[in-house]
C-alpha cells in the first residue's frame, strides 16, 4: 500500500516536472535572446583539422555570446556516416545538427529526413545566402530546397614540392595528364622520399574518391545508366576499368608512399608535411594546411589541376555541410548555430585565432572569403587553382559515358554506392597491399556491383 | 530414520510441484520474453526484403533470403575465415599454453610473479589489445617489430595490410594462451606424484614420462580448453573491427553480419537471415560440445 502511494507520488511529481519543462521550452522559443537560459546542442562532426578548429573556438566565439552550449561528437568519416545514416534514417534524436557530405545531402533531402534550410537562410540577413558559391549551393539542394549549409567545399588537385622538382630538373605543366604525372613521380622517387602519395585506404570516400576520378578520366565507370536514370549493368569487368586499376596500383607500387593500403587524407598530409613524399593528389583543402603557419613545408609547394587522361577535367566536387535532422527538437536554435558556423562572421574571425593562420580557414564556400585581404595574401599560392578547380569540376559529365542517379564526380549519386564502394575498395586495397590478385579483386567487385543493378 | 508420508488430500498432488515452480516463473517468463521475442522478430525480418538504403518498405518474400544465401560467395568466404581463424587460434594457443604450463609446473624463484605476468594478456580488453598490436607492434612505419627487423637489415613488412588474417590470429593467440595455460596447469598439478616418481624410478626419460603418462592424463583438460576456446573465439568481433576493418581475407561471420546490417549494408532482411543461420549452426556445435563435455565429466567421476 505504501509502495503504491510512493509510486503515485513519483508519477505526479514527474508529470508536474515535465509540464514545467514544456512551459520553459515554449517560453524559450517565444523569446529570441534569452539571457541566462541553458540551451544545448548535440552536433556530430567529422574529425578534420578545420572542424577541430571550430570545436576549439566555439566556447569563446559562440557560447559566450549566445549562451548555447555545443556538445561536439567528433567521429572518423566512416563511423560518422554510419552513425548519422542510422540516426537520421530512423528518425532518431541523438543529434540536433549533423555534418553530412554532398553525397548524402540530396538523397537524405529527397527521403524527407532533413529540414529544408532555405526559409531560414533567406530570412537570416547575417547569413547572406547569396554569398554562397553557386555550384556548392546547388550540390546541397534539391530544386529550391537547400538541405545543408556548407562548412567547407573543395575540389581536388595535385600538390607538389616545387623545390624537389626543380632539383630533379623536371617541370610540371599546369594541366598535366596522368601519364606525365606518373613519369615525374617515378623520376623523383627515392628511398627517402616517395614520388607521390595517393589514397589507398578502403572506403568509398577514401580510396573510392581518388580512384573514381581516375576511373572517370580513363573512360571507365562503375555502372551503365538505364534510360530512366536507374542503375544499369555493372561495368567493372570492362577493359578500361582494369586499365585504370592497373595504372593506380602500378603507380603506388613504383613510386607510392609506404603502407599505401592504410593511407588516406590524414596519413598523406602527415607524410607530405614531414617531407616523406614529394607529390600528393588529394583535396584542395589540403593546400590550406600545407601553407599554414605551423607547416614545415610552407611556401615550398606548387599546384596543378587534377591530372586528366581522356577527359577535359577530372577534379572532384565535395562539401562537408551542416544539416538539421527532421525530428530535431529545437530547429531554431540549431539554425542559430549553423548560421554562425557557416556564416561569413566565423570565417572572418577565425583567421587570426586558429593555429594554422589565415591559410587554414574553411575554404570554398563563399565568394566573400576570397575578398578578405589577409586570406588573399596567405592563400596566394593556391586560392586561384582552388577556385579554377571548383569551377571546372565536371559534375554533369564526369566521364565518357552517362552515369545513373544524382550528379557526382568522385562517387555515383545512388545510395547503393556506399556499400558497393566500401566493399570494392576493400578488394582494391588488398591489391595495393599485395595480397590479392587484380583479376580476383575485379571479379569480386563485379559480383558486388551487379547486385545493385536493376 | 523412517520416512513418514503425509496422507494425500484431494487436489494436493497437483498443488505441491507447482508451488515449488511458482517462484521461478517470473524469472523464467522474463528470460523467455527477453531472448525469444527478438529472436522471433529476427526470423520475421529474415522473411522480408527490408533494407533502408534505398528506403524499401518491408515486404514478405518467404525463404528468398535463405535461397540467395546458398549461392552467396561472400557468406561462404566469411564462414571459411571464421573456421580458419577459430581453429588456428585454438590449436596454437593450446600448444603454447601447454608449453608454458609445463615450464611453470616446477618451483623456481619468482614463480608467482612470472605466472601473473603470463596471465596478463588475457585480462586486456580485446579492443585495446587489437590497437596495441596494430599501431605499436605491427605498424609498417613505426612498429616495434619492424624496428627490430630493420636493425637486422630486413625491410619493413606491413603486417596488417599484407597478412591481415595472420595478424588477427597472432593477437588472438597472444590473448588466449594464458587461458589455456591455466587449464593445462591445473591438469598438470592434478597428476599424482607417486605415479611420476614411480616412472622416474623405472628409468623413463622426461620426454617419455610426458608422452605416456602426462599427455593421456591431460586429454580431458585439453579438450575442455579447446571447447571453451572455440565457443568464445567463434564470436571474435573487436579484433577484426579494430585491426583490419573487414576486407575479404579477415571478415569473419560476426563482422560480416554486422557489415551487412548496420555497418554499411543496411540490408536488414538478408542480414537477419545470415544471423539466423549462424545461430542454428552455433546451437548445433554447442549441443555437440556439451554432450561431449558431459560425457568427459561423467568419465572423470567414474575414473
Amino acid at each position: 500500500m505504501a509502495a503504491v502511494t510512493g509510486l503515485v507520488g513519483v508519477a505526479v511529481a514527474s508529470a508536474i516536472g515535465s509540464t514545467t519543462m514544456v512551459d520553459a521550452s515554449t517560453a524559450r522559443r517565444a523569446a529570441s535572446a534569452p539571457a541566462g537560459a541553458e540551451r544545448e546542442l548535440n552536433v556530430a562532426i567529422v574529425g578534420n583539422p578545420q572542424m577541430e578548429d571550430i570545436a576549439d573556438l566555439t566556447p569563446d566565439l559562440f557560447t559566450a555570446e549566445t549562451g548555447i552550449t555545443v556538445n561536439y561528437t567528433v567521429l572518423e568519416e566512416g563511423t560518422l556516416r554510419e552513425v548519422v545514416t542510422r540516426d537520421v534514417g530512423a528518425g532518431g534524436q541523438q543529434f540536433d545538427v549533423v555534418m553530412i557530405g554532398m553525397y548524402e545531402t540530396p538523397q537524405f533531402g529527397s527521403n524527407g529526413w532533413l529540414i529544408d534550410l532555405a526559409p531560414y537562410a533567406t530570412d537570416d540577413a547575417e547569413y547572406d545566402v547569396d554569398d554562397l558559391i553557386p555550384s556548392v549551393r546547388a550540390g546541397l539542394s534539391v530544386g529550391d530546397a537547400m538541405y545543408a549549409s556548407p562548412f567547407y567545399a573543395e575540389s581536388s588537385f595535385l600538390m607538389y614540392r616545387q623545390d624537389v622538382l626543380d632539383e630533379a630538373g623536371v617541370e610540371m605543366p599546369a594541366n598535366p595528364t596522368w601519364d606525365e604525372v606518373a613519369e615525374i613521380a617515378r623520376t623523383i622517387d627515392s628511398d627517402d622520399m616517395a614520388g607521390i602519395c595517393l589514397r589507398g585506404k578502403p572506403g568509398w570516400g577514401d580510396l573510392g574518391a581518388s580512384f573514381t576520378t581516375v576511373l572517370n578520366t580513363f573512360g571507365a565507370t562503375w555502372w551503365a545508366a538505364n534510360d530512366d536514370g536507374t542503375i544499369g549493368e555493372a561495368q567493372v569487368d570492362q577493359p578500361e576499368f582494369k586499365a585504370a586499376l592497373e595504372f593506380y596500383v602500378g603507380l603506388l607500387a613504383d613510386a607510392g608512399e609506404d603502407d599505401a593500403a592504410n593511407a588516406s587524407f590524414n596519413e598523406c598530409l602527415a607524410q607530405y608535411r614531414d617531407g616523406q613524399v614529394a607529390m600528393w593528389y588529394d583535396a584542395t583543402v589540403a593546400a590550406g594546411l600545407l601553407e599554414a603557419d605551423d607547416s614545415a613545408v610552407q611556401g615550398m609547394n606548387g599546384y596543378a589541376l587534377a591530372p586528366v587522361q581522356e577527359t577535359e577535367a577530372s577534379g572532384w566536387l565535395w562539401s562537408w555541410a551542416l544539416a538539421i535532422p527532421q525530428n530535431s527538437p529545437d530547429p531554431d536554435t540549431a539554425w542559430e548555430y549553423i548560421s554562425w558556423a557557416t556564416g561569413p562572421e566565423y570565417i572572418a574571425a577565425s583567421g587570426d585565432l586558429i593555429p594554422g593562420g589565415w591559410a587554414a580557414i574553411p575554404p570554398g564556400t563563399r565568394l566573400s572569403t576570397y575578398e578578405i585581404p589577409e586570406y588573399q595574401e596567405a592563400a596566394a599560392a593556391f586560392a586561384e587553382p582552388t577556385l579554377t578547380a571548383m569551377d571546372a569540376a565536371p559534375i554533369d559529365g564526369p566521364g565518357t559515358t552517362p552515369r545513373p542517379g544524382l550528379p557526382g564526380v568522385q562517387y555515383v549519386g545512388v545510395p547503393e554506392f556506399q556499400d558497393v564502394g566500401n566493399r570494392c575498395t576493400e578488394e582494391f586495397s588488398g591489391v595495393i597491399a599485395g595480397r590479392t590478385e587484380i583479376d580476383d579483386a575485379l571479379s569480386a567487385c563485379q559480383d558486388i556491383a551487379s547486385q545493385a543493378s536493376s | 530414520m523412517a520416512l513418514t508420508v503425509a496422507p494425500r488430500r484431494a487436489g494436493e498432488g497437483f498443488d505441491r510441484p507447482w508451488r515449488r515452480r511458482l517462484p521461478l516463473l517470473p524469472a523464467l517468463v522474463f528470460t523467455v520474453l527477453v531472448t525469444q521475442i527478438p529472436f522471433v522478430m529476427s526470423i520475421w525480418y529474415s522473411l522480408t526484403n527490408w533494407k533502408i538504403v534505398p528506403p524499401t518498405p518491408r515486404k514478405f518474400v518467404g525463404l528468398e533470403n535463405y535461397g540467395d544465401l546458398a549461392g552467396d560467395r561472400f557468406f561462404r568466404d566469411a564462414a571459411w575465415v571464421s573456421v580458419v581463424m577459430t581453429v588456428s587460434a585454438v590449436l596454437l594457443s593450446l600448444l603454447f599454453g601447454t608449453l608454458l604450463a609445463v615450464l611453470l609446473d616446477r618451483k623456481f624463484f619468482g614463480q608467482g610473479f612470472v605466472r601473473t605476468l603470463l596471465i596478463t594478456p588475457f585480462l586486456i580488453m580485446p579492443v585495446v589489445a587489437g590497437l596495441i598490436w596494430k599501431n605499436q607492434m605491427l605498424n609498417g612505419l613505426y612498429g616495434v617489430i619492424n624496428w627490430v627487423l630493420n636493425r637486422v637489415g630486413i625491410d619493413s613488412i606491413e603486417f596488417v595490410s599484407r597478412y591481415p588474417r595472420a595478424s588477427i590470429i597472432t593477437v588472438l593467440v597472444w590473448q588466449w594462451t594464458p587461458f589455456m595455460m591455466l587449464i593445462v596447469l591445473a591438469g598438470l598439478q592434478s597428476q599424482s606424484n607417486e605415479v611420476l616418481e614411480a616412472s622416474t624410478v623405472d628409468g623413463a626419460s622426461a620426454f617419455g614420462t610426458f608422452r605416456q603418462l602426462t599427455l593421456p592424463h591431460l586429454r580431458s583438460y585439453l579438450e575442455l580448453g579447446a571447447l571453451l576456446g572455440t565457443v568464445y573465439l567463434i564470436q571474435v568481433f573487436d579484433h577484426v573491427a579494430v585491426m583490419t576493418g573487414g576486407g575479404p581475407d579477415s571478415t569473419n561471420l560476426p563482422y560480416f553480419v554486422y557489415q551487412r546490417s548496420i555497418g554499411g549494408g543496411w540490408v536488414f532482411g538478408r542480414a537477419s537471415a545470415y544471423s539466423i543461420v549462424v545461430v542454428v549452426a552455433s546451437i548445433i556445435v554447442a549441443t555437440v560440445a556439451l554432450r561431449v563435455l558431459s560425457r568427459l565429466l561423467k568419465g572423470e567421476e567414474i575414473a
